[in-house]
Protein backbone atom coordinates (compact mmCIF):
# COMPACT_ATOMS: atom_id res chain seq x y z
CA UNK A 1 0.00 0.00 0.00
CA UNK A 2 1.08 3.68 -1.09
CA UNK A 3 2.46 5.58 1.60
CA UNK A 4 -0.53 8.13 2.83
CA UNK A 5 -0.79 11.76 1.68
CA UNK A 6 -1.93 12.99 4.64
CA UNK A 7 -1.70 11.71 7.97
CA UNK A 8 -3.54 13.03 11.03
CA UNK A 9 -2.00 10.40 14.27
CA UNK A 10 -4.10 11.72 17.75
CA UNK A 11 -3.82 15.52 16.34
CA UNK A 12 -5.09 17.63 19.11
CA UNK A 13 -4.80 21.67 19.23
CA UNK A 14 -5.67 23.12 22.47
CA UNK A 15 -6.52 27.16 22.99
CA UNK A 16 -5.91 29.49 25.25
CA UNK A 17 -8.13 32.51 24.93
CA UNK A 18 -8.78 35.14 27.46
CA UNK A 19 -12.12 36.08 28.67
CA UNK A 20 -13.32 38.97 29.88
CA UNK A 21 -16.85 40.56 31.41
CA UNK A 22 -18.78 43.09 29.46
CA UNK A 23 -18.60 46.85 31.21
CA UNK A 24 -16.15 48.76 33.31
CA UNK A 25 -15.66 46.64 36.17
CA UNK A 26 -15.28 43.80 33.98
CA UNK A 27 -12.67 45.32 31.80
CA UNK A 28 -11.00 46.91 35.41
CA UNK A 29 -11.03 42.78 36.15
CA UNK A 30 -9.54 41.75 33.01
CA UNK A 31 -6.99 44.26 33.25
CA UNK A 32 -5.79 43.16 36.58
CA UNK A 33 -6.21 39.55 36.54
CA UNK A 34 -6.78 38.34 32.99
CA UNK A 35 -8.63 35.09 32.90
CA UNK A 36 -8.65 32.43 30.05
CA UNK A 37 -9.79 29.37 29.01
CA UNK A 38 -8.46 26.71 27.75
CA UNK A 39 -10.64 25.52 24.38
CA UNK A 40 -10.10 22.34 23.08
CA UNK A 41 -10.56 22.87 19.53
CA UNK A 42 -9.56 19.23 18.16
CA UNK A 43 -9.06 15.75 20.36
CA UNK A 44 -6.99 13.12 19.18
CA UNK A 45 -8.33 13.22 15.55
CA UNK A 46 -6.61 10.41 13.36
CA UNK A 47 -7.14 9.57 9.65
CA UNK A 48 -5.13 8.78 6.73
CA UNK A 49 -5.80 9.88 3.22
CA UNK A 50 -4.38 8.08 0.09
CA UNK A 51 -2.67 9.20 -2.25
CA UNK A 52 -4.91 10.68 -5.27
CA UNK A 53 -8.42 10.54 -3.01
CA UNK A 54 -10.95 12.70 -2.54
CA UNK A 55 -12.23 13.36 1.53
CA UNK A 56 -15.32 15.38 2.45
CA UNK A 57 -14.40 16.92 6.04
CA UNK A 58 -17.75 17.69 7.80
CA UNK A 59 -18.77 19.41 11.13
CA UNK A 60 -20.80 21.88 12.22
CA UNK A 61 -19.14 25.83 12.96
CA UNK A 62 -16.49 25.15 15.49
CA UNK A 63 -16.30 21.93 15.30
CA UNK A 64 -12.70 21.89 14.78
CA UNK A 65 -12.32 21.39 11.04
CA UNK A 66 -10.38 24.64 10.22
CA UNK A 67 -8.06 23.81 13.42
CA UNK A 68 -7.52 20.49 11.52
CA UNK A 69 -6.95 21.81 8.00
CA UNK A 70 -4.48 24.33 9.67
CA UNK A 71 -2.18 22.03 11.70
CA UNK A 72 -2.08 19.52 8.08
CA UNK A 73 -0.81 22.99 6.39
CA UNK A 74 1.72 23.73 9.30
CA UNK A 75 0.49 27.07 10.30
CA UNK A 76 -0.03 26.06 14.10
CA UNK A 77 1.84 23.22 16.00
CA UNK A 78 -0.40 20.86 17.46
CA UNK A 79 -0.34 20.51 21.05
CA UNK A 80 -0.07 16.57 20.66
CA UNK A 81 -0.02 13.80 18.16
CA UNK A 82 1.51 14.03 14.51
CA UNK A 83 0.93 15.63 11.27
CA UNK A 84 2.55 14.24 8.14
CA UNK A 85 1.59 15.48 4.26
CA UNK A 86 3.70 13.66 1.86
CA UNK A 87 5.21 12.37 4.59
CA UNK A 88 7.06 15.64 6.06
CA UNK A 89 5.95 17.11 9.20
CA UNK A 90 4.36 20.50 7.48
CA UNK A 91 4.96 22.77 10.59
CA UNK A 92 8.64 22.98 9.85
CA UNK A 93 7.74 24.79 6.22
CA UNK A 94 10.20 22.04 4.23
CA UNK A 95 10.08 24.40 0.82
CA UNK A 96 9.78 20.73 -0.75
CA UNK A 97 6.30 20.31 0.65
CA UNK A 98 5.62 23.60 0.29
CA UNK A 99 6.05 23.23 -3.28
CA UNK A 100 3.44 20.25 -3.46
CA UNK A 101 1.02 21.88 -1.31
CA UNK A 102 -1.78 23.95 -0.97
CA UNK A 103 -4.77 26.00 1.13
CA UNK A 104 -7.46 27.73 -0.60
CA UNK A 105 -9.62 29.41 2.13
CA UNK A 106 -13.27 30.24 0.99
CA UNK A 107 -13.18 33.26 3.79
CA UNK A 108 -9.83 34.48 2.47
CA UNK A 109 -7.91 36.10 0.06
CA UNK A 110 -3.92 36.25 -0.94
CA UNK A 111 -4.34 38.32 -4.10
CA UNK A 112 -3.19 41.32 -4.09
CA UNK A 113 -6.14 43.74 -3.98
CA UNK A 114 -5.23 46.86 -5.43
CA UNK A 115 -3.52 45.42 -8.63
CA UNK A 116 -4.45 42.59 -11.45
CA UNK A 117 -4.73 39.36 -10.94
CA UNK A 118 -1.56 38.52 -12.98
CA UNK A 119 0.71 40.46 -10.35
CA UNK A 120 -0.25 37.82 -7.93
CA UNK A 121 0.52 35.36 -10.58
CA UNK A 122 3.39 36.70 -11.30
CA UNK A 123 4.69 36.84 -7.65
CA UNK A 124 3.52 33.24 -7.17
CA UNK A 125 5.28 31.94 -10.02
CA UNK A 126 8.94 33.69 -8.43
CA UNK A 127 8.15 32.50 -5.04
CA UNK A 128 7.55 29.10 -6.26
CA UNK A 129 10.60 28.83 -9.14
CA UNK A 130 8.65 28.65 -11.95
CA UNK A 131 9.72 30.03 -14.96
CA UNK A 132 7.42 32.85 -16.35
CA UNK A 133 6.83 31.23 -19.60
CA UNK A 134 6.09 28.13 -18.00
CA UNK A 135 3.69 29.88 -15.62
CA UNK A 136 2.20 31.72 -18.60
CA UNK A 137 1.11 27.92 -19.89
CA UNK A 138 -0.19 26.90 -16.76
CA UNK A 139 -1.96 30.15 -16.40
CA UNK A 140 -3.74 30.03 -19.72
CA UNK A 141 -5.20 26.28 -19.02
CA UNK A 142 -6.17 27.19 -15.83
CA UNK A 143 -8.04 30.22 -16.66
CA UNK A 144 -9.34 28.10 -19.17
CA UNK A 145 -10.71 25.39 -17.51
CA UNK A 146 -12.36 28.21 -14.85
CA UNK A 147 -13.37 30.66 -17.31
CA UNK A 148 -11.68 33.46 -16.74
CA UNK A 149 -9.62 34.30 -19.28
CA UNK A 150 -11.11 37.58 -19.40
CA UNK A 151 -10.81 39.29 -16.14
CA UNK A 152 -6.81 37.85 -15.54
CA UNK A 153 -5.70 42.11 -16.26
CA UNK A 154 -8.37 43.63 -14.07
CA UNK A 155 -8.02 44.74 -10.43
CA UNK A 156 -8.94 42.40 -7.87
CA UNK A 157 -11.08 44.68 -6.30
CA UNK A 158 -13.04 44.99 -9.49
CA UNK A 159 -13.66 41.33 -10.03
CA UNK A 160 -17.13 39.61 -8.62
CA UNK A 161 -16.92 37.13 -5.53
CA UNK A 162 -17.61 34.31 -8.20
CA UNK A 163 -14.40 35.56 -10.35
CA UNK A 164 -12.49 36.27 -7.47
CA UNK A 165 -12.42 33.07 -6.04
CA UNK A 166 -12.13 31.37 -9.16
CA UNK A 167 -8.18 33.60 -9.78
CA UNK A 168 -7.78 33.12 -5.93
CA UNK A 169 -8.19 28.96 -6.77
CA UNK A 170 -5.69 29.89 -10.00
CA UNK A 171 -3.34 31.52 -7.75
CA UNK A 172 -3.31 28.90 -5.20
CA UNK A 173 -3.05 26.31 -8.10
CA UNK A 174 -0.12 27.79 -9.84
CA UNK A 175 2.68 25.51 -8.74
CA UNK A 176 0.05 22.36 -9.26
CA UNK A 177 0.01 20.89 -6.20
CA UNK A 178 -0.31 17.35 -5.34
CA UNK A 179 -2.29 17.74 -1.65
CA UNK A 180 -4.71 20.49 -1.85
CA UNK A 181 -6.97 21.46 1.18
CA UNK A 182 -9.87 23.04 0.49
CA UNK A 183 -11.97 25.29 3.11
CA UNK A 184 -15.38 26.38 1.85
CA UNK A 185 -14.19 26.88 -1.62
CA UNK A 186 -17.54 27.64 -2.86
CA UNK A 187 -18.53 30.31 0.76
CA UNK A 188 -21.36 32.55 -0.69
CA UNK A 189 -21.26 31.99 -4.57
CA UNK A 190 -23.66 31.44 -6.41
CA UNK A 191 -25.04 28.27 -7.93
CA UNK A 192 -23.19 28.93 -11.49
CA UNK A 193 -20.55 29.65 -9.53
CA UNK A 194 -20.30 26.98 -7.24
CA UNK A 195 -21.04 24.37 -10.42
CA UNK A 196 -17.84 25.77 -12.37
CA UNK A 197 -15.79 25.32 -9.12
CA UNK A 198 -16.33 21.75 -8.60
CA UNK A 199 -16.36 20.98 -12.35
CA UNK A 200 -13.30 22.80 -12.03
CA UNK A 201 -11.43 20.47 -8.67
CA UNK A 202 -12.62 17.68 -10.56
CA UNK A 203 -10.95 17.93 -13.41
CA UNK A 204 -7.98 18.97 -11.77
CA UNK A 205 -8.07 15.97 -9.70
CA UNK A 206 -8.37 13.70 -12.51
CA UNK A 207 -5.61 15.52 -14.75
CA UNK A 208 -3.01 15.92 -11.45
CA UNK A 209 -4.02 12.60 -9.06
CA UNK A 210 -3.90 15.56 -6.69
CA UNK A 211 -5.20 14.45 -3.55
CA UNK A 212 -8.41 16.60 -1.68
CA UNK A 213 -9.45 17.37 1.47
CA UNK A 214 -12.33 19.56 1.77
CA UNK A 215 -14.61 21.29 3.90
CA UNK A 216 -18.00 22.81 2.79
CA UNK A 217 -20.86 23.72 4.28
CA UNK A 218 -22.80 23.01 0.66
CA UNK A 219 -23.67 19.10 0.81
CA UNK A 220 -23.55 18.84 -3.35
CA UNK A 221 -19.87 19.96 -2.90
CA UNK A 222 -19.41 17.01 -1.22
CA UNK A 223 -21.74 14.60 -2.93
CA UNK A 224 -20.26 15.87 -6.09
CA UNK A 225 -16.19 14.99 -5.50
CA UNK A 226 -15.90 13.37 -2.46
CA UNK A 227 -16.45 9.74 -1.80
CA UNK A 228 -15.41 9.34 1.45
CA UNK A 229 -16.41 11.65 3.89
CA UNK A 230 -14.65 12.51 7.78
CA UNK A 231 -17.02 13.53 10.26
CA UNK A 232 -16.04 15.67 13.54
CA UNK A 233 -17.96 17.24 16.22
CA UNK A 234 -16.58 18.81 19.34
CA UNK A 235 -12.62 18.06 18.13
CA UNK A 236 -13.30 14.49 17.93
CA UNK A 237 -13.73 12.13 15.32
CA UNK A 238 -17.15 10.91 14.67
CA UNK A 239 -17.30 9.33 11.59
CA UNK A 240 -14.39 7.71 9.05
CA UNK A 241 -16.43 6.01 5.59
CA UNK A 242 -18.12 6.01 2.64
CA UNK A 243 -20.26 8.50 2.00
CA UNK A 244 -23.08 6.12 1.52
CA UNK A 245 -22.27 4.70 4.77
CA UNK A 246 -22.74 8.14 6.57
CA UNK A 247 -26.45 7.71 5.03
CA UNK A 248 -26.72 4.15 6.36
CA UNK A 249 -25.66 4.61 9.59
CA UNK A 250 -26.64 7.94 10.81
CA UNK A 251 -30.42 7.66 8.55
CA UNK A 252 -32.36 4.51 9.06
CA UNK A 253 -35.03 6.36 7.44
CA UNK A 254 -36.41 7.48 3.71
CA UNK A 255 -37.96 10.21 3.01
CA UNK A 256 -41.72 9.88 1.44
CA UNK A 257 -42.94 12.59 -0.59
CA UNK A 258 -47.20 12.38 -1.26
CA UNK A 259 -48.47 14.89 -3.19
CA UNK A 260 -52.43 15.01 -2.77
CA UNK A 261 -55.65 15.17 -4.48
CA UNK A 262 -57.25 17.35 -0.97
CA UNK A 263 -55.14 18.63 1.60
CA UNK A 264 -54.85 17.09 5.30
CA UNK A 265 -54.19 18.21 8.32
CA UNK A 266 -50.69 17.96 9.39
CA UNK A 267 -51.58 16.07 12.59
CA UNK A 268 -53.08 13.15 10.29
CA UNK A 269 -49.88 11.83 8.97
CA UNK A 270 -47.60 11.88 12.92
CA UNK A 271 -48.61 8.33 13.11
CA UNK A 272 -46.69 7.33 9.83
CA UNK A 273 -43.34 9.07 10.60
CA UNK A 274 -41.58 12.12 11.23
CA UNK A 275 -43.38 14.98 9.54
CA UNK A 276 -41.11 17.36 7.73
CA UNK A 277 -43.63 18.99 5.94
CA UNK A 278 -47.14 19.26 5.65
CA UNK A 279 -49.99 21.07 5.95
CA UNK A 280 -50.76 21.76 1.87
CA UNK A 281 -51.06 19.59 -0.79
CA UNK A 282 -47.89 18.37 -0.48
CA UNK A 283 -46.40 15.97 2.35
CA UNK A 284 -42.86 14.77 3.41
CA UNK A 285 -42.10 12.19 6.11
CA UNK A 286 -39.42 10.32 6.98
CA UNK A 287 -40.21 7.29 7.54
CA UNK A 288 -37.99 4.17 9.28
CA UNK A 289 -36.96 1.75 6.61
CA UNK A 290 -38.30 -1.46 9.04
CA UNK A 291 -41.64 0.33 8.25
CA UNK A 292 -41.39 1.80 4.49
CA UNK A 293 -43.21 -0.73 2.99
CA UNK A 294 -46.57 -1.24 5.35
CA UNK A 295 -46.59 2.93 5.78
CA UNK A 296 -46.78 3.08 2.10
CA UNK A 297 -49.21 0.42 1.50
CA UNK A 298 -51.56 2.07 4.34
CA UNK A 299 -50.91 5.75 2.37
CA UNK A 300 -52.34 4.27 -0.70
CA UNK A 301 -55.22 3.19 0.91
CA UNK A 302 -56.26 5.88 3.34
CA UNK A 303 -55.20 9.02 0.82
CA UNK A 304 -55.99 10.06 -3.08
CA UNK A 305 -52.64 10.64 -3.51
CA UNK A 306 -51.47 12.29 -7.23
CA UNK A 307 -48.15 11.19 -6.39
CA UNK A 308 -45.76 9.82 -4.09
CA UNK A 309 -42.18 9.02 -4.16
CA UNK A 310 -39.56 7.56 -1.76
CA UNK A 311 -35.97 8.89 -1.98
CA UNK A 312 -32.46 8.57 0.59
CA UNK A 313 -33.23 11.57 2.80
CA UNK A 314 -30.96 14.46 1.70
CA UNK A 315 -27.59 14.62 2.76
CA UNK A 316 -28.03 17.88 4.96
CA UNK A 317 -30.81 16.37 7.19
CA UNK A 318 -28.48 13.19 7.57
CA UNK A 319 -25.53 15.41 8.51
CA UNK A 320 -27.87 17.52 10.79
CA UNK A 321 -28.86 14.58 12.82
CA UNK A 322 -25.47 13.54 13.22
CA UNK A 323 -24.28 16.88 14.69
CA UNK A 324 -27.56 16.80 16.99
CA UNK A 325 -26.77 13.33 18.18
CA UNK A 326 -23.06 14.14 18.74
CA UNK A 327 -21.66 10.63 19.55
CA UNK A 328 -21.64 7.12 17.10
CA UNK B 1 16.75 32.09 -7.71
CA UNK B 2 16.46 34.99 -4.43
CA UNK B 3 17.35 37.32 -6.42
CA UNK B 4 14.73 36.51 -9.04
CA UNK B 5 11.91 36.22 -6.46
CA UNK B 6 13.23 39.62 -4.69
CA UNK B 7 13.30 41.38 -8.41
CA UNK B 8 9.87 39.88 -8.89
CA UNK B 9 8.61 41.05 -5.62
CA UNK B 10 10.09 44.78 -5.54
CA UNK B 11 8.41 45.23 -9.06
CA UNK B 12 5.18 44.20 -7.89
CA UNK B 13 5.37 46.08 -4.75
CA UNK B 14 6.33 49.16 -6.80
CA UNK B 15 3.06 49.15 -8.60
CA UNK B 16 1.52 48.78 -5.60
CA UNK B 17 2.81 51.57 -4.02
CA UNK B 18 2.16 53.64 -7.05
CA UNK B 19 -1.60 52.72 -6.36
CA UNK B 20 -0.69 54.58 -2.97
CA UNK B 21 1.15 57.41 -4.13
CA UNK B 22 -1.54 60.46 -2.83
CA UNK B 23 -0.52 58.76 0.43
CA UNK B 24 2.50 58.34 0.07
CA UNK B 25 3.07 62.31 -0.73
CA UNK B 26 1.20 63.32 1.78
CA UNK B 27 3.14 60.66 4.28
CA UNK B 28 6.36 62.86 3.04
CA UNK B 29 4.98 66.18 3.72
CA UNK B 30 4.27 65.06 7.26
CA UNK B 31 8.10 64.77 7.44
CA UNK B 32 9.16 68.24 6.99
CA UNK B 33 9.57 68.04 10.62
CA UNK B 34 13.76 68.82 10.24
CA UNK B 35 12.66 72.08 8.08
CA UNK B 36 10.80 73.53 11.25
CA UNK B 37 13.80 72.97 13.45
CA UNK B 38 15.57 74.34 10.42
CA UNK B 39 14.20 77.68 11.07
CA UNK B 40 14.47 78.11 14.46
CA UNK B 41 18.49 77.32 14.91
CA UNK B 42 18.90 79.23 11.48
CA UNK B 43 17.09 82.24 13.39
CA UNK B 44 19.39 81.47 16.89
CA UNK B 45 22.47 81.42 14.25
CA UNK B 46 21.27 85.13 12.78
CA UNK B 47 20.99 86.11 16.62
CA UNK B 48 24.79 84.64 16.77
CA UNK B 49 24.08 82.20 19.65
CA UNK B 50 25.33 78.82 17.50
CA UNK B 51 28.62 77.95 15.76
CA UNK B 52 26.99 77.82 12.22
CA UNK B 53 25.72 79.95 9.86
CA UNK B 54 22.33 79.94 8.86
CA UNK B 55 23.20 78.38 5.35
CA UNK B 56 24.62 75.53 7.22
CA UNK B 57 21.75 74.68 9.31
CA UNK B 58 19.90 74.50 5.71
CA UNK B 59 22.28 72.47 4.47
CA UNK B 60 22.32 70.22 7.23
CA UNK B 61 18.49 69.97 7.98
CA UNK B 62 18.04 69.14 4.08
CA UNK B 63 20.65 66.07 4.58
CA UNK B 64 18.39 64.88 7.97
CA UNK B 65 15.61 65.08 6.17
CA UNK B 66 16.96 62.77 3.39
CA UNK B 67 18.30 60.48 5.61
CA UNK B 68 15.05 60.19 7.38
CA UNK B 69 13.03 59.55 4.17
CA UNK B 70 15.23 56.78 3.17
CA UNK B 71 15.19 55.05 7.19
CA UNK B 72 11.11 55.11 7.24
CA UNK B 73 9.75 52.15 8.19
CA UNK B 74 5.92 50.50 8.98
CA UNK B 75 7.02 47.05 9.34
CA UNK B 76 5.61 46.79 12.80
CA UNK B 77 1.92 48.04 11.56
CA UNK B 78 2.23 45.59 8.42
CA UNK B 79 3.47 42.29 10.37
CA UNK B 80 1.12 43.29 13.47
CA UNK B 81 -1.82 43.25 10.57
CA UNK B 82 -0.73 40.19 9.07
CA UNK B 83 -0.77 38.28 12.65
CA UNK B 84 -4.07 39.64 13.41
CA UNK B 85 -6.07 39.29 10.05
CA UNK B 86 -4.39 36.17 9.85
CA UNK B 87 -2.87 36.66 6.63
CA UNK B 88 0.34 35.61 7.79
CA UNK B 89 -1.34 32.33 7.04
CA UNK B 90 -0.82 32.81 2.94
CA UNK B 91 2.86 33.88 3.13
CA UNK B 92 3.17 30.75 5.85
CA UNK B 93 2.18 28.74 3.25
CA UNK B 94 4.46 29.61 0.70
CA UNK B 95 8.22 28.64 0.51
CA UNK B 96 10.05 32.12 0.93
CA UNK B 97 10.05 33.56 4.27
CA UNK B 98 7.48 36.48 4.97
CA UNK B 99 10.36 38.96 5.82
CA UNK B 100 11.39 39.01 2.00
CA UNK B 101 7.58 40.00 1.72
CA UNK B 102 7.80 42.56 3.81
CA UNK B 103 11.33 44.39 2.73
CA UNK B 104 10.07 43.98 -0.85
CA UNK B 105 6.95 46.41 0.51
CA UNK B 106 9.62 49.05 1.84
CA UNK B 107 11.98 48.90 -1.06
CA UNK B 108 8.78 49.23 -3.77
CA UNK B 109 8.07 52.58 -1.84
CA UNK B 110 11.16 53.84 -2.01
CA UNK B 111 10.70 54.27 -5.65
CA UNK B 112 7.85 55.42 -5.52
CA UNK B 113 9.15 57.97 -2.53
CA UNK B 114 12.54 58.75 -4.80
CA UNK B 115 11.10 60.95 -7.34
CA UNK B 116 9.00 63.21 -4.72
CA UNK B 117 12.17 63.96 -2.66
CA UNK B 118 14.01 65.01 -6.11
CA UNK B 119 11.13 67.47 -6.03
CA UNK B 120 11.26 68.79 -2.73
CA UNK B 121 14.65 69.07 -3.13
CA UNK B 122 14.48 71.09 -6.17
CA UNK B 123 12.06 73.69 -4.40
CA UNK B 124 14.62 73.70 -1.13
CA UNK B 125 17.52 74.31 -3.63
CA UNK B 126 15.39 77.60 -5.28
CA UNK B 127 14.39 79.16 -2.18
CA UNK B 128 17.87 78.77 -0.14
CA UNK B 129 20.04 79.13 -3.05
CA UNK B 130 23.38 77.91 -2.07
CA UNK B 131 22.52 75.64 0.97
CA UNK B 132 22.71 72.44 -1.23
CA UNK B 133 26.57 72.13 -2.70
CA UNK B 134 27.94 68.61 -4.40
CA UNK B 135 29.73 67.29 -1.57
CA UNK B 136 31.44 64.94 -3.72
CA UNK B 137 31.02 60.70 -4.76
CA UNK B 138 33.05 59.41 -2.16
CA UNK B 139 30.55 61.74 0.90
CA UNK B 140 27.85 60.45 -1.27
CA UNK B 141 28.37 57.23 -1.84
CA UNK B 142 29.31 56.81 2.47
CA UNK B 143 26.28 58.72 3.58
CA UNK B 144 24.60 56.63 1.15
CA UNK B 145 25.78 53.19 2.41
CA UNK B 146 25.65 54.62 5.95
CA UNK B 147 21.42 55.39 4.90
CA UNK B 148 20.97 51.78 3.82
CA UNK B 149 22.44 50.50 6.90
CA UNK B 150 20.26 52.49 9.25
CA UNK B 151 17.23 51.51 7.03
CA UNK B 152 18.03 47.58 8.15
CA UNK B 153 18.68 48.55 11.46
CA UNK B 154 14.88 50.53 11.39
CA UNK B 155 13.55 47.58 9.70
CA UNK B 156 14.33 45.05 12.18
CA UNK B 157 13.62 46.66 14.92
CA UNK B 158 9.93 47.78 13.30
CA UNK B 159 9.79 44.03 12.60
CA UNK B 160 10.70 42.87 16.00
CA UNK B 161 8.24 44.78 17.15
CA UNK B 162 5.70 43.69 14.69
CA UNK B 163 6.80 40.12 15.75
CA UNK B 164 5.56 40.88 19.03
CA UNK B 165 1.87 40.38 17.65
CA UNK B 166 2.10 36.72 18.56
CA UNK B 167 2.39 37.57 22.38
CA UNK B 168 0.22 41.07 22.43
CA UNK B 169 -2.95 41.98 20.95
CA UNK B 170 -1.54 45.43 19.32
CA UNK B 171 2.52 45.79 19.65
CA UNK B 172 2.73 48.48 17.13
CA UNK B 173 2.94 51.57 19.19
CA UNK B 174 5.90 50.23 21.02
CA UNK B 175 7.41 51.50 17.94
CA UNK B 176 6.69 55.25 19.15
CA UNK B 177 9.50 54.86 21.79
CA UNK B 178 12.15 54.19 19.31
CA UNK B 179 10.74 57.00 17.17
CA UNK B 180 11.08 59.37 20.16
CA UNK B 181 14.83 58.47 21.06
CA UNK B 182 15.31 59.05 17.46
CA UNK B 183 14.22 62.42 17.58
CA UNK B 184 16.44 63.49 20.61
CA UNK B 185 19.17 61.41 19.81
CA UNK B 186 19.80 61.00 15.98
CA UNK B 187 20.61 64.63 15.63
CA UNK B 188 17.02 65.16 14.06
CA UNK B 189 16.47 68.42 16.72
CA UNK B 190 20.22 69.75 16.73
CA UNK B 191 23.30 68.55 15.30
CA UNK B 192 24.95 66.01 17.88
CA UNK B 193 28.14 68.58 17.77
CA UNK B 194 25.99 71.08 19.99
CA UNK B 195 25.43 68.40 22.55
CA UNK B 196 27.54 67.61 25.82
CA UNK B 197 30.49 65.87 25.31
CA UNK B 198 29.32 63.33 28.10
CA UNK B 199 26.22 63.07 26.24
CA UNK B 200 28.16 62.49 22.94
CA UNK B 201 30.30 59.83 23.89
CA UNK B 202 27.43 57.86 25.56
CA UNK B 203 25.46 58.57 22.48
CA UNK B 204 28.34 56.96 20.14
CA UNK B 205 27.53 53.35 21.17
CA UNK B 206 24.45 53.68 20.90
CA UNK B 207 22.22 53.42 17.20
CA UNK B 208 20.42 56.52 17.05
CA UNK B 209 23.01 59.27 15.99
CA UNK B 210 24.52 56.87 13.19
CA UNK B 211 20.89 56.75 11.84
CA UNK B 212 20.97 60.05 10.73
CA UNK B 213 23.67 62.20 12.05
CA UNK B 214 26.28 59.90 10.59
CA UNK B 215 24.86 60.08 6.99
CA UNK B 216 23.60 63.84 7.45
CA UNK B 217 27.42 64.66 8.20
CA UNK B 218 28.86 63.15 5.13
CA UNK B 219 26.12 64.90 2.91
CA UNK B 220 26.34 67.96 4.48
CA UNK B 221 29.87 68.39 5.75
CA UNK B 222 29.31 70.36 8.64
CA UNK B 223 31.29 67.91 11.26
CA UNK B 224 33.92 65.10 10.14
CA UNK B 225 31.42 62.09 9.30
CA UNK B 226 32.72 59.26 12.50
CA UNK B 227 32.97 56.09 10.38
CA UNK B 228 33.10 54.19 13.71
CA UNK B 229 29.63 54.80 13.28
CA UNK B 230 29.54 52.17 10.62
CA UNK B 231 30.75 49.52 12.94
CA UNK B 232 28.44 50.46 15.77
CA UNK B 233 25.40 50.69 13.36
CA UNK B 234 26.14 46.79 12.02
CA UNK B 235 26.50 45.58 15.08
CA UNK B 236 22.95 46.79 16.32
CA UNK B 237 21.56 45.81 12.85
CA UNK B 238 23.24 42.21 13.60
CA UNK B 239 21.66 42.43 17.53
CA UNK B 240 18.19 43.04 16.05
CA UNK B 241 18.72 41.03 12.93
CA UNK B 242 19.13 38.18 15.71
CA UNK B 243 16.11 39.28 17.77
CA UNK B 244 13.57 39.25 15.02
CA UNK B 245 14.68 35.50 14.31
CA UNK B 246 14.61 34.39 17.78
CA UNK B 247 10.84 36.19 17.80
CA UNK B 248 9.95 34.32 14.67
CA UNK B 249 10.77 31.07 16.16
CA UNK B 250 9.34 31.66 19.45
CA UNK B 251 6.36 33.60 18.03
CA UNK B 252 4.89 30.83 15.37
CA UNK B 253 4.37 28.57 18.01
CA UNK B 254 1.63 31.09 19.14
CA UNK B 255 0.53 31.62 15.99
CA UNK B 256 -3.39 30.54 15.79
CA UNK B 257 -4.06 31.51 12.22
CA UNK B 258 -7.51 33.37 13.67
CA UNK B 259 -9.37 34.50 10.85
CA UNK B 260 -7.93 32.45 8.36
Amino acid sequence: MAAPAVLAEQLSKTFLVAEKDPGFAGTLRHFVRRRYRRIEAVRGVSFEIAPGEVVGFLGPNGAGKTTTLKMLTGLVQPTSGRARVLGRDPYRREAALLRNLTLVMGNKQQLIWDLPVLDTLRVNAAVYEIPWAEAERRTAELAELLEIEGVLRQPVRKLSLGERMKAELLASLLHRPRVLFLDEPTLGLDVNAQLAVRRFLKAYRERYGATLLLTSHYMADIEALAERVIVIHEGRLLYDGPLGGLVERFAPFKEVRLVLARPAAAATFARYGEVEEAGGLRVRLLVEKERLTAVVAELLANFELRDLSVDEPPLEEVIGRVFAKGAV
Amino acid sequence: MLLAKVRTLLAVHFAYMLEYRAEIFFWILGGLAPFFFMAAWSEAARQGYTPYSPLEYARYFFAVFVARQLAIVWANWTFSDWVRSGKLSFYLLQPLDPMWRLLADHLGERGVRFPVLAVIGAVFAALFPGALVWPGWGALALGLAASALAFLLSFFVAYSVGLLAFWLEDATEIFELWYVLVLFFSGMLAPLSLYPEAVQRVLLWTPFPHLVYLPASYWSGLEPADARGFAVLLVWTLVFFAVTRLLWRLGRRRYSAMGA
